[in-house]
């Protein structure tokens, strides 16, 4: 059984399909990009995916269970204990340190446990940097307080949306080494991206154009 | 964690946070400057009202009831009824002695003047010292009582040299006479004759402009009723009526069921003023001057009252701005509450961390203004009555309320928005 099933999926603003009938099946473990211009639904897939909001059409099945129709207070519990959610803007609470950031999600999950959310950001590279505010972290920086953020909960799947977005080269290869690392360790990534460069080093890539999966490419030349 | 990120926003967004206090302090400082100030007013407007005179006659037994018979106003009494100048000590014996502010015994007699011509000599304390049975002294007399007379020369003064009998002169008199300040004038009474020097001449503005002010002791010579005086006028704080006072005011005191008199007795209300005071002054009829009493009683209603609206108006100028400031505060943290939506956070949650974190705000700020609030009460108090304002022990949790009420009610609008922000939306900007 898939981790991650889609089936016929649709998402209608008015007169826009921004999703168009959609189906994919995303495997536990594997690292898939989606790719695609703007426009072109990556986000409201995301969304969808990420439970934070629900399709017109269709059905959504995370870990077997349908979360489509799912009530607001229970797809919140459902981003709680399963999905790790990394984004473009980094989204940090600004009066919060590095390792207060990370507790965050601890604190809406379970208890906060500081030790183990200064071992995230020891995976992350940032374990010096823990008690710094954002507004004293670099992007590549605040990135990986993200990424250390959407491990603490050990989530079935990890979102990220534009996760180089906002980041030069060199902090664009520390934040893909990190997911090579997560890959190996057993993690499902689903990367929401324009770059190819990104999009290259997942196992598979979805292209979308107009709401539609315009085609599917398996990289031939991944390295786990 | 919950306290860690309380303590965040709190002391990491200082300048926000400050802007809240700010505003909820300057509504309590109001609010308690306002409600100290209108549960103070009572007694400090009465103090001021006291100024424009006495507020009780107190009058013999018989006098009384011939004055209602023939509606006679003032004047000599029109019997030989006099109350005993030895018992106005006991004046400051009774219950609500304490608000007994002034008074001043009067006795008046006829006298006749060099030119023939008869003038009410009326003899009072001007400026009397006693030493009251309580161990307590007390300075009382006519120069608090008719504070408005314009004295052209001096006040007669009661602990002068009483060898030199002194005399005020009304204007009407003054100018009929052709008296001046210093002037000798010889009286004529029923009983005795005596030498007076014009001590000043004072202007009313009534009737007593063609009367003569001597000592007490004077004019009890002159009419030979030594130690007996006509009437009393006393000055009392009193508290404005209401029906219990109005019924026992119509029906009379032994009308009210035993906790009502209990509840008037102990009330400073005029009637059960005058009643205590027939208590110890032997066949006198004490009686509130009604129009005084009344009028001060509807001044004092009024100003409470327009206290009161200016507490609730300043109440509700703050509700307004704290509502503002926490919207705005809420929109300007839409991504980082969008965020918590997206980790997992509920509704109730952010909602509980966004109140806990206004609610501490508001208590630093309620603190800070209920201090100014009495500072602001102080300066009221000394540039309207020239007189501090009490500190009421039940204005802090009276404002500790208000303000917590205010700032759950202000707090109102960003809630709703809070609820209604959607983590896609402010995490997209969809």
């Amino acid at each position: 059984m898939s981790l991650l099933q889609l089936n016929q999926v649709s998402k209608i603003y008015g007169d826009l399909r921004a999703l168009d009938k959609v189906s994919l099946s995303v495997e536990k473990g594997e690292w898939v990009a989606i790719m695609g211009p703007s426009g072109s639904g990556k986000s409201t897939m995301m969304n969808i995916i990420g439970a934070m909001d629900k399709p017109s059409e269709g059905e959504v099945l995370l870990d077997g269970r349908d979360i489509s129709k799912e009530n607001a207070k229970t797809l919140t519990n459902i981003r709680r204990d399963k999905i790790g959610l990394i984004f473009q803007q980094f989204h940090l609470v600004n009066y919060l340190t590095a390792v207060e950031n990370v507790m965050v999600a601890q604190y809406y999950h379970s208890i906060p446990d500081e030790k183990e959310a200064l071992n995230a950001l020891e995976r992350v590279g940032l374990r010096d940097r823990a008690k710094h505010l954002p507004s004293q972290l670099s992007g590549g920086e605040q990135q990986r307080v993200c990424i250390a953020r959407a491990l603490i909960n050990y989530p079935e799947v990890i979102l990220a949306d534009e996760p180089t977005g906002n980041l030069d080269e060199a902090n664009e290869g520390i934040v893909l080494d990190i997911f090579r690392q997560l890959h190996r360790e057993g993690s499902t990534l689903i990367v929401v991206t324009h770059d190819p460069e990104v999009a290259e080093v997942a196992q598979r890539t979805i292209v979308l154009e107009h709401g539609r999966i315009a085609r599917e490419v398996v990289n031939e030349n991944f390295v786990p | 964690m919950f306290l860690r990120m309380v303590k965040g926003a709190i002391f990491r967004q200082k300048s926000k946070m400050l802007m809240i206090a700010f505003t909820i302090a300057l509504g309590a400082s109001l609010a308690t400057a306002m409600l100290n100030v209108m549960m103070d007013v009572g007694d400090k407007v009465n103090q001021e009202l006291k100024t424009y005179g006495a507020n009780i006659t107190v009058v013999p037994q018989g006098a009384s009831l011939l004055n209602e018979l023939y509606e006679v106003e003032g004047g000599e009494a029109p019997v030989e009824q006099y109350l005993q100048e030895s018992e106005l000590g006991k004046l400051k014996t009774i219950f609500w002695a304490f608000n007994i502010v002034d008074f001043a015994p009067f006795m008046e007699t006829n006298a006749v003047l060099p030119t023939g011509e008869t003038v009410k000599a009326v003899g009072t304390w001007f400026d009397h010292h006693m030493d009251l049975p309580t161990g307590e002294q007390l300075d009382t007399g006519v120069v608090n009582l008719r504070s408005w007379w314009d004295v052209d020369g001096a006040w007669i003064d009661d602990q002068a040299n009483p060898d030199i009998a002194q005399v005020m002169v009304g204007s009407s008199v003054a100018q009929a006479q052709g008296l001046s300040v210093g002037d000798v004038l010889h009286l004529n009474g029923t009983a005795a004759t005596v030498d007076l020097t014009v001590a000043g001449i004072f202007e009313s503005g009534d009737d007593e402009d063609d009367e003569l002010f001597v000592p007490l002791s004077v004019a009890q010579a002159l009419s030979d009723r030594a130690g007996l005086v006509s009437s009393i006028e006393v000055s009392a704080l009193t508290t404005p009526d209401n029906e219990l006072a109005r019924k026992a005011a119509v029906r009379g005191p032994s009308s009210l069921s035993k906790s009502d008199y209990e509840t008037w007795y102990c009330t400073a209300y005029v009637s059960s003023i005058c009643y205590q005071i027939q208590e110890v002054i032997t066949n006198s009829v004490a009686s509130a001057v009604r129009q005084v009493a009344d009028s001060e009683g509807a001044i004092l209603e009024k100003t409470q009252l327009l206290m009161l609206l200016i507490t609730a108006l300043s109440l509700v100028g703050s509700a307004l701005g704290i509502s503002n400031l926490v919207t705005a505060s809420v929109m300007e943290r839409s991504n980082e509450i969008g965020l918590m939506k997206a980790i997992g956070a509920h509704d109730g949650a952010i909602s509980g961390l966004v109140l806990t974190e206004i609610i501490i705000t508001a208590i630093l700020g309620g603190l800070v203004g209920y201090f100014a609030g009495f500072g602001f009460a102080q300066i009221i108090g000394h540039s309207v009555f020239n007189a501090s304002i009490e500190m009421k022990p039940m204005i802090i949790p009276i404002v500790a309320i208000l303000v917590i009420l205010i700032t759950l009610l202000g707090s109102i609008p960003a809630i709703r928005t809070l609820l209604k922000l959607r983590p896609t939306e402010v995490l997209h900007g969809r």
